[in-house]
Order: C-alpha cells, then structure tokens, then sequence
C-alpha cells in the first residue's frame, strides 16, 4: 500500500512542476494561437538555454535562477532572429512543411549541444536553493517553490499585458483576424516577431528556473516539446488561464503515474490522457473558439 | 496511368534489383560494408513503406518504429520462446502491427484528428509503446537476444549478405506495393485527401476507409519487416521504441519528396549511407553530426524546395529529355 503522505507529497511536486510546464507551453500557445505556426522544436529553446544557464551558472558562481537575467533577453533577440531567418519564409505553408522545418531546426539545436556538451547530463552542484522546507510530514524543495512562485507571476503579467495593454489588443486583435488587424493600424509583422521573441524569451526563463534543481541533456528538449504540445492541445487556445489549468493537470497526472505505476511510465500516462483528450475534446478542455 | 508507362516502371524496377543485388559481389562479401549496405537498404524499406501514409494519404505519421517494433518484438518473442519460426512470426508481427494501427487509426480518422494533431499523436505513440515496453510485466529494463542459432529457419545467419537478400526480397514488395496503390483507385482516391480533405470528401471518397487502408497497409509492411531489423540490431529492449529513429524515417521521407517511390528510395539510401559514412569517421569527435545535417537539410528542403529530392530529378529528366509527356 502506498503512504498517503507521499501521495500528497508527489502531488504537490506535480502542481509546482506543472506550474513551470504553463510557463513553458504558455510561449508556443501564443506563437501557435497568434500566427498558426506550429513549432516543433519548442522544447529544445529550454534544452539550449538550460545549457547556457549552466554555464553562466558555472563560471560566475551564481545561482541558475539568476542567470534569467542575462538568458531571457539574449533568447529574446535569439527568437527575434529565428522569426526572421526561419519562421517567416513558412508563414502560412501547410502543416507538415512548418513541421518539417521546425523538426529540422530541433535537430540542429539537439546536435549542436550534443557535439558540444556530448551525451551526460549537466548539473549546476551547488544551488543556493536545493534545501528542504518541511511543512508537516511532507519536505518540498525551495527550488522548485521559488520556480513555481516566479512561473506564476510571470503568467499573470502576461496575462495582465494580454487583456489590458495597447500591446496586447493589438495581439488579440491580429489572432482574432489577421486580415482586418492591418487596415486598423497594427503592424502585423512586428507583433508577430516580438510574440516569437517573447515565446523563445519564456522558455529561457523556465529554463533558469529548472536549472536550480534540474540536470540538462541534449534530448530534454523532446519531451519539453511534447509536453507543451500536450498542453496546448488540453488548453485549447484558451489563453492563459486555459493553460495554467492544462499545466497543472499534466503535472498532477505526471505525478501520479510516477507515484502508482513507476516513474519511468509517468510519461506514458500523461500521453495516454492525451489520446483520449485529443478524441473526445479535440478543441481541448477550455476551448474558447 | 498507361500500361506501357507501368511497364517502364517495372524495367526500372528490374534493372534496380539486379544493381542492388550485385552489391555484395562489388563489395567483396566484406562484412562489415555488407552489414552496412543490409541497413541502408532496410531503411529504403520503411521510408517506401512511410510514403504510402505520408506521401499518398498526407498524414504526418511520427510513428514508424512503434510499428516495426510491435512486429519485430512479436516476432522475435515467439522465437525465443515457441521456437516458432520467423517466416510465420514475421507475418504474425505484421499481424500485430496493423492491429495496433486500426486501434489508433480507427478513432483518430473517425474524430478527424489531422495535420498537426496527428503527428503529435503518432509521436506520443512511441513514449507510450516504450514507457509500457519498460514495464517489468513486459520486456523490463534489460536487452533480449535472439537465440544463438544460425541458419534459414531462425533468419540468423553467420554472413550478412543472406540477410541482405532477404531485406532485398522485402524492399521489391514493398516498392510493388507502392506502385500498386500508386496506380490504382485507393491511389487517386488517397491523393486526392492529402490535396484537399473536405472535397475529397464532397466527391463521395470514404475519407476514413482510405486513410485507414493505406495506415494499415503501411503498419503490415513495417511490422514485417520488425524482425529483420531486430536481426540486424542484434537485441531488442524497450530502446527499440526510439523517437529519434522513428522521427529519422518520416524525415527522410519528407526529404526525399511526397508521394515519390523513387524520391523516398533514394533519399533512404544516400542519407543513411552518409550517416553511416560520419558515424565511422568522426562519430566519435562529433556526435550526432549526421543529424545536424539532416536537420539543415530538412529546413532546405522545406523552406526553398518542399517538392524534395524529386525536384531534383524531374529537373533532370528535363534536361535529358527523358520525360516524354513533355513537362
């Protein structure tokens, strides 16, 4: 029989970690929302800027957490570039040509970290933030606290700046309809760029984060990328709140599979509720359109 | 499509398989070079075999190792376990594979799920297939071996060019397969939902049929072929459910061209030659530089020639003046 506290211990971890998940999937959810460009190597931002936090992390001895501060705005321009040399040229190909490109551009990123990284996992081994808080019977980490709590209130800015800013009218009003946007003076271009810039910057950010208590390889990126697939798909373009709720519940599930079945199933779970979402709710479980 | 055209067809088809079968001669039964060449060529397979959901039908299925895998594991099992032979296990394992594909496809194609959705669909298929096959109650974390026995019975041979021959065997099927469908009303009816699903549909095409038919079909040939890949691996584990792999063969036929029998043939053997060329030079320098290339390519390709390397040779059947029909 299992220990009902670890249950609730697992589950906690699954909220916090499915709190960073939002995060992540909140970037490809606008991307994917605004210009209807489906990016497959979303995942391996996280898995090249984990890497870039590392070393950062290493050579100034500095908490990963606070290499965000250098990571996200580089990953922001970095996205800014990608949008122009990669994304536009696709916008509006059919899908499996912007899939066959963005696959593509996961595999250059993979095999750059692999060629030069090599395979073993990275770890920052002496976080400030890997310590225990123990609040009764169950121990939480204060890294992965800290990651929740600063996913959080970045979902609520962007939130903030999605419903009541110029800025982001102007986004809602071109996912909404890219052909009228134009002819009411929003530049389409430069909101699709910077959405880009900002979607790559966000993974940049859960990248730090992850980094306090997480180890990087080349290949974390796949499974980054299919989980915010996953959420997106749950979320179905819902906005933020449609994607914290799906960040959560594929955190809680992973948790779950990990705490009842083995941990190495616990994907295996998440994508299984997957299936059944994408036949029975195929416009997601907060659909708004 | 003419009957004088299908039989030119088949010249080439004739011509190509005795070139092909002359390759151990050329290579000078080496075995290394052999063992190479058996798996460019088992490649040719599935990627020919991925042109018939890929190509034809237009759906992106990321899943072509979650088939090979449930036939060649199924195969492989009741080797080492009934002592059955492969020449029946192989067909049990395509058995398996097409019913794996008709439970998956059956109420994906019925909830219409397409495009970008049923490419992640297909990709979460193999973490599934290998969290499961991870599963002490299943294959457990170790690697299985076929039984160390040689000879016609056990498809196991102590040289590889009988293998090779073998794989040969199997890619002419395939590639008449291809041209079969190619050639016929499924053909037409499957090119005609990759190009527009809801006319297709207007027209009176049983859309769902169709993709479940050439889903199936492709699912059959790669659970066929799974034992001989198991075979050529040596050992078969949870590890055989490999993403990257499964995503390297819709990759090379994306690259080779959609709907191009000889596009695909040819983009399977010249990148998995190159790959392995890399691999014994400087693998052990640069990791995965195969890759990085194939990603470069892939973004080439979609981004300046989403036609593939059939682009290629249509531009060169135009400069030779091959192409009769004028183009």
């Amino acid at each position: 029989m299992i220990d009902p506290i670890i249950v609730v211990a697992n589950i906690i971890d699954g909220i916090l970690m499915g709190l960073l998940y939002a995060l992540v999937a909140l970037g490809l959810s606008l991307i994917f929302g605004l210009m209807d460009i489906i990016n497959f190597a979303h995942g391996d931002f996280v898995m090249i800027s984990a890497y870039l936090a590392w070393i950062v992390a290493i050579n100034f001895m500095v908490d990963p957490s606070v290499t965000a501060l250098i990571t996200v705005p580089l990953f922001f321009v970095i996205g800014l570039a990608i949008y122009k040399v990669i994304i536009e040229p696709i916008l509006g190909a059919e899908p499996l040509i912007q899939i066959a490109v963005t696959v593509g551009l996961g595999f250059v990123l993979q095999n750059i970290a692999l060629a030069m990284f090599h395979a073993e996992p990275r770890s920052y081994p002496a976080p400030a933030l890997n310590f225990g808080i123990n609040i009764g019977p169950i121990t939480l980490v204060a890294a992965k606290l800290v990651a929740a709590a600063v996913s959080l209130v970045s979902l609520f800015l962007i939130h903030y700046m999605l419903t009541k800013t110029k800025f982001g009218l102007a986004i809602r009003a071109t996912s909404a309809n890219r052909m009228v946007a134009p002819l009411m003076g929003i530049n389409v271009g430069k909101v699709y760029a910077v959405v880009f810039g900002l979607g790559i910057a966000l993974t940049a950010l859960g990248a730090a984060l992850y980094m306090t208590w997480g180890q990087v390889d080349p290949y974390l990126g796949a499974s980054f990328s299919l989980l915010s697939w996953v959420i997106v798909a749950m979320g179905g373009l819902g906005g933020v709140v449609g994607v914290l709720a799906s960040g959560l519940i594929v955190g809680v599930l992973e948790a779950l599979g990990s705490t009842f079945i083995t941990p190495s199933a616990r994907m295996a779970v998440v994508y299984l509720a997957f299936f059944l979402l994408l036949w029975f709710r195929p416009r997601g479980l907060f659909a708004r359109r | 499509m003419a009957g004088r055209e299908l039989r030119r067809y088949f010249a080439t088809l004739t011509i190509l398989t005795v070139a092909l079968a002359l390759v151990p001669f050329v290579l000078g039964f080496n075995q290394y070079y052999i063992l190479l060449a058996a798996t460019s060529l088992i490649f040719a397979v599935f990627v020919v075999a991925w042109n018939i959901i890929g190509g034809y039908a237009g759906q992106l299925d990321l899943a072509p190792i979650a088939y090979v895998g449930i036939g060649g594991i199924v195969a492989a099992q009741l080797l080492k376990y009934y002592g059955i032979t492969p020449w029946i296990g192989m067909f049990v394992g395509a058995g398996a594979s097409m019913l794996l594909a008709a439970a998956i496809g059956y109420p994906t194609f019925r909830f219409g799920i397409k495009e970008v959705w049923y490419a992640l669909l297909t990709a979460s298929l193999v973490v599934i297939l290998n969290n499961i096959a991870h599963l002490p109650q299943f294959l457990g974390s170790l690697d299985h071996y076929l039984p160390a026995r040689t000879g016609w019975y056990y498809l196991i041979f102590s040289d590889y060019q009988n293998l090779y021959y073998v794989i040969l065997a199997v890619l002419v099927v395939t590639i008449v397969i291809n041209l079969k469908i190619s050639n016929s009303k499924t053909g037409y009816y499957l090119r005609a939902i990759r190009e527009d699903e809801l006319a297709a549909e207007a027209l009176g095409v049983d859309v769902r049929k169709y993709k479940l038919k050439a889903l199936m079909t492709y699912a059959g040939i790669m659970g066929f072929t799974g034992y001989l890949y198991i075979v050529l691996q040596g050992t078969y584990s949870y590890h055989t459910f490999d993403s990257p792999t499964s995503l390297t063969i819709a990759i090379m036929g994306i690259i080779g061209g959609l709907g191009s029998i000889a596009g695909a043939f040819t983009s399977a053997i010249f990148l998995k030659t190159v790959e392995e060329y890399l691999r014994s030079t400087i693998g052990a320098t640069i990791p995965g530089l195969y890759l990085l290339i194939y990603g470069i390519l892939l973004i080439v390709v979609g981004i300046f020639k989403p036609e593939g390397i059939t682009a290629l040779f249509n531009w060169a059947k135009k400069k030779i003046g091959f192409d009769r029909r004028g183009a």
